[in-house]
């Protein structure tokens, strides 16, 4: 993997980062969030999303790909 | 059947009954409030939730005073757990302390829209706030009170599923983005509290923060708690000063066994640990021990506390919801590898793995209850979890080994 440019938020010292939640009533397994954001979404024995850490800015877009993606409509991104 | 003890305060008077025109000429009429006064006296005096969370009622009503719609009363009744019985006796016994606390937020807050929620299993329950809805409504007390009946399932009381059965929805869990204080009934701000928190509230307003305050046993623990003591027999609801050591409400011979404190959802207290400890939200969460709603389970001397934690975790995966695929999935696998360990033949690292699986993983905190039940069996009578490891349970007679017990 090749170094990135540090991005203007982490040249101030501020990273933008968010958190994956899970609509866990809606959520039925299908793990295209797997597929698409391995870097923090992990399957359960069952197939349901193990998700792991807040996602870094670096991930943000492949987490809106993995959230527009759910067939079930039942992941979130939450920006803090 | 239940027992309801005289009490110091909330079960103080039981003889004048549940009327309205007694609850009057005992305690004169409802104080007026505003909404500083009411938020100052509860920060002052830390009144809790009293449903198991235990989240500050005075945040709660701050946040939902500032919404900026007209705020949702909820008076939660539901009572889920089976063996918790203090809400249901409250509504019995005194509806009308019960019913103070609405109606003293509710002028506060300038709003008329109070829900109250009780167990369809427990008609009694209904009937008794319903008539003294009836009584205040003849004094021409002017509020607007709809009734609504939970079903009878553990989680039917959680707060995300009152919300749902007053939406004329399943009573059930869903997903909560915002907390209910910020967006609840129909997206309204919504101040939903346990039957028990709003005594407490009514009773507050009544005396103010210092005389509250008294009833607690020191200044750190003001006011009381009521407790469901249970076991062995009939339950038993009692009232008890916040910060009674635990020696004057359970005898030394229960006290020397494990003692299950916070209901299901609760934890297990090693023989002895509650000896030195006091009916305390924060000294016991100190010790890694809840309190709950205030569900106390004592143990019989043959009673083997591994068997009664897998007895409770089935009835507890028998009680999801089955809408998160975790707990639906999680739940009957983690009674299952328990069962394993109570007939000697599992193994604590597959129950671990299916802890780590289930926890935070729900609408709801049924699968967190859940396993902190079980985590709290792991780490306070492990000499008794071994003993089941090895095939054996020191509450059955030592020679016979578990696998020829079911056989004989």
């Amino acid at each position: 993997m090749t170094a990135q440019a540090p991005t203007a938020a982490q040249r101030r010292g501020v990273e933008r980062t968010a958190t994956l939640r899970v609509d866990w009533p809606l959520c039925e397994a299908r793990g295209l969030c797997a597929e698409l954001l391995p870097e923090r979404v992990g399957l359960d024995e069952w197939g349901y999303p193990v998700v792991t850490g807040r996602v870094p800015e670096r991930l943000l877009g492949l987490a809106r790909e993995a959230v527009a993606a759910c067939p079930r409509q039942a992941l979130r991104l939450i920006q803090s | 059947m239940t027992a309801v003890e005289n009490g110091p305060l909330l079960l103080a008077h039981l003889t004048d009954g549940p009327g309205y025109a007694a609850h009057q000429a005992r305690f004169g009429p409802l104080p007026k409030a505003d909404l500083g006064a009411i938020v100052a006296a509860a920060d002052a005096v830390a009144v809790r939730g009293r449903g198991g969370a235990g989240f500050p009622f005075a945040v709660k009503l701050q946040t939902a005073s500032r919404a900026g719609r007209r705020t949702v009363l909820v008076v939660n009744a539901a009572e889920g757990e089976p063996a918790s019985w203090k809400d249901s006796s409250l509504a019995q016994v005194v509806p009308h302390k019960v019913l103070d606390g609405p109606v003293v937020v509710a002028a506060a807050l300038r709003v008329r829209e109070v829900h109250i929620v009780t167990p369809v299993e427990r008609p009694e329950v209904g009937a008794s706030l319903r008539a003294a809805v009836d009584e205040r409504r003849s004094a021409g007390e002017r509020l607007r009170w709809t009734f609504h009946e939970a079903q009878p399932r553990f989680v039917a009381g959680q707060a995300r599923a009152v919300l749902e059965l007053m939406a004329g929805r399943e009573n059930l869990p869903v997903t909560a983005w915002q907390p209910e204080a910020v967006a609840g009934h129909r997206g309204r701000p919504t101040l939903l509290s346990n039957a028990e928190t709003w005594a407490h509230v009514g009773a507050l307003v009544r005396l103010g923060p210092d005389a509250y305050a008294a009833y607690g046993r020191d200044g750190h623990n003001p006011g009381t708690t009521l407790l469901t003591l249970g076991g062995d027999g009939d339950a038993v609801v009692r009232e008890v000063a916040a910060g009674t050591p635990w020696t004057e409400v359970l005898t030394a011979d229960q006290l020397s066994r494990p003692v299950l404190t916070g209901g299901y959802h609760g934890t297990w207290a090693p023989s002895g640990a509650l000896a030195t400890l006091t009916v305390s939200r924060s000294e016991m969460a100190a010790q890694g021990l809840a309190l709950g709603a205030g569900v106390v389970i004592t143990s019989a001397p043959t009673a083997c506390p591994v068997e009664r934690t897998l007895r409770i975790v089935d009835y507890l995966a028998g009680e999801s919801a089955r809408r998160c695929g975790p707990c639906r999935n999680g739940l009957p696998a983690l009674a299952g590898s328990l069962r394993s360990v109570v007939d000697g033949i599992g193994q604590l690292g597959r129950v671990r793995q299916l802890l780590d699986i289930v926890e935070r993983r729900g609408a709801c905190a049924h699968p967190d209850g859940t396993a902190r039940l079980v985590r709290s069996l792991l780490t306070a009578v492990p000499e008794e979890v071994d003993a089941h490891l090895g095939g054996w349970c020191g509450y059955r007679a030592p020679t016979r080994p578990l696998s020829l017990a079911g056989a004989v």
